[in-house]
């Protein structure tokens, strides 16, 4: 390959042109300026392989999301490609402040497109205004570089070698970002380190060309200031990305707390605080009275006598907030597993004030446990004071993990610590949703020998939700319930137990540790909803 | 869709197995090293002592001389693997306490032992148990004895305790395609491979069915009751690939699934194991995929054979000669390195249950011809115990890969029922079955630690690259002699049909006289042995065996 002198050919002489005269490249150079040809190339396919990711990402969609993206950088290429016509004096300069910028902006897209999408309404807007802009820099970079190089370098050679380049760059990139960009350093930090990689393009060709570059100061600062600002970006990234995780939820996030079993995230808006753990909904302010109420007072009022209360599940205090409602209660003990949970519900002002400060109630003892573990020890300690009402708020089996508290064995487990004439009161997920999977905890609960009553209720932010009453004596609804319920009452709670055509019960098998059909039964069921929806 | 009949999964005796046939490569090569960097991880190779065993050969002086004390005692028990304590366990459940048994390592259970850390306890070997078959009445009232029985259905089948059945998620298999539930033919095979499956799964349901002339089944566990019909043992004639080309089931998946199969249950390949020990696999068992497992594996059902019997068990004691003739009455005397006293004994018994591997038999015992132990082979085995950080995503109880000559792995924490399981231990099962047993039993032992290391991490960044990231120990066991080996016609051969012929007043127990190694196999054996001995000595008893 020549990189010598002009070859003798008079067809790939280039024409000099006037304003091109002035670059005064020196042929020993070119070799660094192919390099950045290859660097500036991996570059760019990265910042659009990353726009057209995080538009699937939170768009959906991907196919039209890729389609879309790929047009638009295209098209903004060619405008670039176009632009760099109108550049006729300082090529040098010009290309290395075009670096610096295709640095900036690539590098700053996942950020950008990531708060865009959670603060502003034109998200859309945004986008392809960013990815238009990114392509319209990345679209000039080459024709300068031609330009620049064409008087060191024959035209043929000059084209087929930028070319090449430019085309290797772009496998490069297409193989370093499903392989190892996305699962190793994730969306944010590969966008920063891709920036960071054009400004060292941009400063290295700065330090090349500096006999040709006088005065320079204005470009180093500029490049060495964005330089800092990518790399605190690539430091804070994961920082970032939570940050940006969290603007996600539509409403302002009050509080976002990760404990080694979940990630707990409030937020507040449009006059509700609502809770999301893992991302699921588990409360909206606006009627979590409708669940808690239902999931308590209908079992709680059926017992002849409820001293003694066990909370399984629910750390937030909503559902011990509706056992305190009845004054016959003397204790309640709450066995969640996350402390985290049961610390900010207890001591945080707002959300303490949510469960009417339930979880410092004199009344109630706190354990922070397994609930599988914890029901074991306390048998095998032989403290078998029986629970005169139990409630059970887990979350949906939407694991094994989680399905395994839904199994035969542990309804055995939780058996020996019912007193006489105890009653159990289960959250069963959505008899609607998931029919099947409600059908098959109440079949569950009665295949180990309980008395069962399933019931539902409307919830809005849930939908339709279910419920099962579980004994070892037949249950017998009251015909009081304590003052001050928003929701419930003798009427309303009667017609709970009547399961319209829609949700009636179906065939299913008991959900046992070595079967785990419910997990099935559940995702069959809601992804069944989510597709109908 | 066929799901691996029973036992799928299992390995119980111990552990080892080989691939040959050209079909699948062996262990990761040694150039794979360079790219797993085990700087990080500690471990060790943990032993069967190996090195106790060799002072037999090594001309210890103080085994030239004459044992320095004598005991009396009418029965003497020389091996405590599962064979062995299953003979202590019925003599002691019949209340007959005259006995001890010797067992060389520093804990009994053979090819079931298992370890423990500050994570888990975790198998060495053998990991589960299927359900018992109507005829492994032992097994039956063993489980029952242990708790593990909580009802019966309508048909009076028993129920077994869940806690301990396989939880689900159970298997996974990874692919070219990556992970998928389950480890089935369905999983693997592709439109092409349809007809090929069905015949073999219409061979299945017509060999389970199967009688022979003797209203025997075709395929019993244990394999003694199975039927005398030479059409059915003419099988054992041909390896399990003949017997598939003879069928012409070509299809690469269905043979990948068998050899998997055989190298999980045998330490053999499709070449190595003969048809008649390939079919009892997918055959002998109810068609029913449960099986019982914990997280120290079988060493569960050691400890509570064990438990039966702790006042007769003497551990690290090298059973080195054997004095015995072909005249019963004249008793037997076995002479003994106590090791854990630095002293010999020499034990003059009535009964010897010789429950050890029959290739040690010649060796040990005077006058007992090299022949009758012919055609006995062994597989080796690995044994990796993993100690991770944290479980991969969706892990399973067993996972195995499709592209490796391994087993692949199986989780300890499986069965616990927390909800959180950040550390646990992953136990790595390979059988070397990529050359002939001694070659591969040469390097199985010549490997150092590190070399394995790298192999194991190699093939298990497969699925997941990285791993050596979040491993923190490795231990390993090398099992030189795991499994017997049911090669074409040996399990039908004089030779191991008359392995049950005692000598003088020496009997023989081991999993090996059924040329399988199965836990069902060895307890089996076990307990006629003892139950021998009881109705020769007149004491009372129930027999635990089927008619």
């Amino acid at each position: 390959m020549s990189e010598s002198a002009p070859s003798a050919d008079p067809s790939t002489v280039p024409r000099v042109h006037e304003a091109d005269a002035a670059s005064g490249v020196d042929a020993r150079l070119s070799r660094p300026l192919m390099i950045s040809v290859f660097a500036i190339a991996t570059c760019g396919l990265i910042y659009e392989l990353l726009a057209g990711t995080i538009a699937s990402y939170l768009l959906g969609d991907s196919v039209t999301q890729f389609s879309t993206i790929i047009g638009a950088y295209l098209f903004a290429m060619g405008v670039g490609s176009y632009l760099s016509g109108f550049v006729t004096k300082d090529l040098l300069r010009v290309f290395i402040r075009i670096e610096i910028l295709v640095g900036l902006i690539g590098g700053l897209s996942s950020p950008v497109l990531f708060l865009a999408y959670s603060e502003l309404n034109a998200f859309r807007f945004v986008l392809y205004g960013w990815v238009g802009l990114t392509g319209v820099l990345v679209g000039l970079e080459i024709p300068l570089l031609l330009r620049i190089l064409k008087d060191v370098l024959p035209f043929r050679d000059l084209v087929s070698q930028v070319l090449a380049l430019d085309y290797l760059g772009a496998l490069a990139a297409s193989l370093v970002f499903p392989l190892w960009l996305v699962p190793q350093l994730g969306l944010m930090r590969s966008s920063f380190v891709f920036g960071v990689l054009n400004i060292l393009v941009a400063i290295w060709t700065c330090h090349l060309f500096r006999h040709l570059l006088k005065p320079r100061l204005l470009l180093t600062v500029q490049a060495y200031a964005v330089l800092a600002l990518l790399l605190a970006g690539t430091w804070f990234s994961s920082e970032l990305m939570t940050f940006s995780e969290q603007r996600l939820y539509q409403d302002r996030v009050v509080m976002a707390r990760s404990s080694p079993y979940q990630r707990l995230v409030v937020t507040r808006g449009g006059g509700e605080t609502r809770l999301f753990l893992d991302g699921n909904l588990q409360f909206s302010t606006l009627d979590e009275y409708r669940y808690h109420e239902a999931l308590v007072h209908p079992g709680l009022a059926a017992v002849a006598n409820p001293r003694r209360v066990l909370v399984l599940g629910g750390g937030d205090g909503l559902a011990v907030r509706e056992v305190l409602r009845d004054p016959r209660v003397e204790s309640v003990t709450l066995v969640d597993l996350d402390p985290l949970m049961t610390e900010i519900f207890r001591d945080h002002d707002e959300l303490s004030r949510l469960n009417q400060r339930a979880l410092r109630s004199d009344k109630l003892t706190v354990v922070n446990a397994d609930a599988f573990v914890w029901l074991e020890r306390r048998r095998l300690e032989g403290n078998l004071e029986g629970f005169d009402f139990i409630v059970i708020d887990f979350p949906d089996p939407r694991s094994y993990s989680l399905g395994k508290l839904y199994t035969t064995t542990f309804y055995r487990r939780l058996e020996p610590h019912l007193a006489p004439d105890a009653i159990v009161a289960i959250q069963s997920t959505s008899p609607l949703f998931a029919r099947r999977a409600f059908w098959c905890i109440v079949e569950t609960i009665r295949s180990v020998g309980f008395t069962v009553r399933p019931y539902h209720a409307a919830v809005p932010s849930f939908g339709e939700w279910g419920f099962v009453l579980a004994a070892r004596q037949p249950i017998t609804l009251a015909d009081q319930y304590p003052p001050g319920l928003r929701f419930l009452d003798a009427i309303s709670v009667r017609a709970m137990f009547d399961f319209p055509e829609d949700m009636k019960a179906l065939p299913v098998e008991i959900n046992q540790l070595n079967n785990q059909v419910l997990v099935r039964y559940h995702a069959e069921g809601w992804d069944h909803a989510a597709a109908g929806s | 869709m066929l799901r691996a009949s029973p036992a799928l999964v299992t390995v119980l005796g111990a552990s080892a197995g080989l691939t040959a046939g050209g079909c699948r490569p062996g262990p990761p090569p040694v150039d794979a090293l360079g790219a797993i960097d085990v700087s990080g991880i500690r471990g060790e190779i943990v032993g069967a002592s190996a090195g106790l065993g060799h002072r037999l050969r090594g001309g210890d002086p103080l085994l030239g001389q004459p044992p320095t004390e004598v005991h009396d005692v009418p029965v003497v028990i020389a091996g405590g693997g599962i064979a062995g304590l299953s003979a202590g366990w019925k003599l002691a459940r019949s209340g007959y306490d005259d006995f001890v048994l010797l067992e060389l390592e520093s804990t009994p259970g053979g090819n079931a032992r298992w370890g423990q850390n500050a994570v888990s306890a975790y198998p060495w070997g053998a990991h589960y148990l299927p359900l018992p078959t109507g005829e492994a009445t032992a097994v039956r009232e063993l489980l029952d004895e242990m708790g593990l029985v909580v009802g019966h259905d309508a048909d009076g089948h028993p129920r077994y305790d869940e806690r301990h059945l396989c939880h689900t998620p159970q298997e996974r298999l990874y692919t070219d395609d990556g992970w998928q539930p389950g480890i089935s033919l369905a999983a693997v095979a592709r439109p092409e491979d349809a007809g090929d499956i069905a015949a073999f799964e219409t061979q299945i349901e017509h060999f389970r069915a199967a009688r022979g002339a003797d209203g025997r089944k075709a395929f019993a566990l244990p394999m003694a009751y199975s039927s005398t019909d030479p059409s059915f043992r003419a099988l054992d004639g041909l390896s399990m690939r003949a017997f598939m080309d003879r069928e012409g089931w070509w299809s690469e998946r269905l043979r990948w699934y068998v050899d998997y199969c055989c190298r999980d249950d045998y330490g053999c390949t499709l070449d190595t194991t003969s048809a008649w020990a390939g079919w009892h696999y997918f055959c002998a068992r109810d068609d029913e995929d449960d099986v019982l497992t914990w997280p120290e594996g079988n060493g569960r059902l050691v400890r509570h054979l064990a438990d039966a019997q702790h006042p007769q068990i003497r551990t690290r004691q090298l059973v080195y000669r054997v004095h015995a003739s072909a005249a019963r009455e004249q008793g037997v005397e076995i002479d003994v390195l106590d090791a854990a006293r630095e002293t010999t004994v020499r034990y003059r018994a009535e009964r010897l249950i010789f429950a050890l591997p029959r290739f040690l038999a010649p060796h040990l015992i005077t006058g007992y011809e090299r022949t009758r132990s012919a055609g006995f082979t062994y597989s080796p085995w690995l044994v990796a115990n993993l100690t991770v950080d944290r479980l991969p995503r969706d892990v399973a109880w067993d996972n195995v890969l499709y592209h490796s000559p391994s087993l692949g792995y199986v989780v300890a924490t499986h069965q616990n029922l927390r909800m959180a399981t950040d550390a646990s231990v992953l136990t790595y099962y390979l059988p070397l079955t990529h050359a002939d047993p001694n070659v591969a039993r040469q390097e199985l032992l010549a490997t150092p630690w590190q070399d394995w290391t790298a192999r194991i991490l190699a093939d298990l960044s497969l699925a997941h690259p990285g791993i050596e990231t979040w491993v923190r120990r490795v231990d390993i066991m090398q099992w030189g002699h795991a499994m017997v080996r049911p090669t074409p016609g040996f399990l039908w051969s004089e030779a191991r049909q008359r392995a049950a012929d005692s000598y003088g007043a020496v009997t023989f127990a081991h999993s090996d006289m059924s040329g399988l190694s199965l836990f069902e196999e060895a307890q089996y054996r076990g307990v006629v042995a003892a139950e021998d001995w009881l109705r020769e000595r007149g004491h009372p008893f129930t027999s635990s065996l089927a008619t």
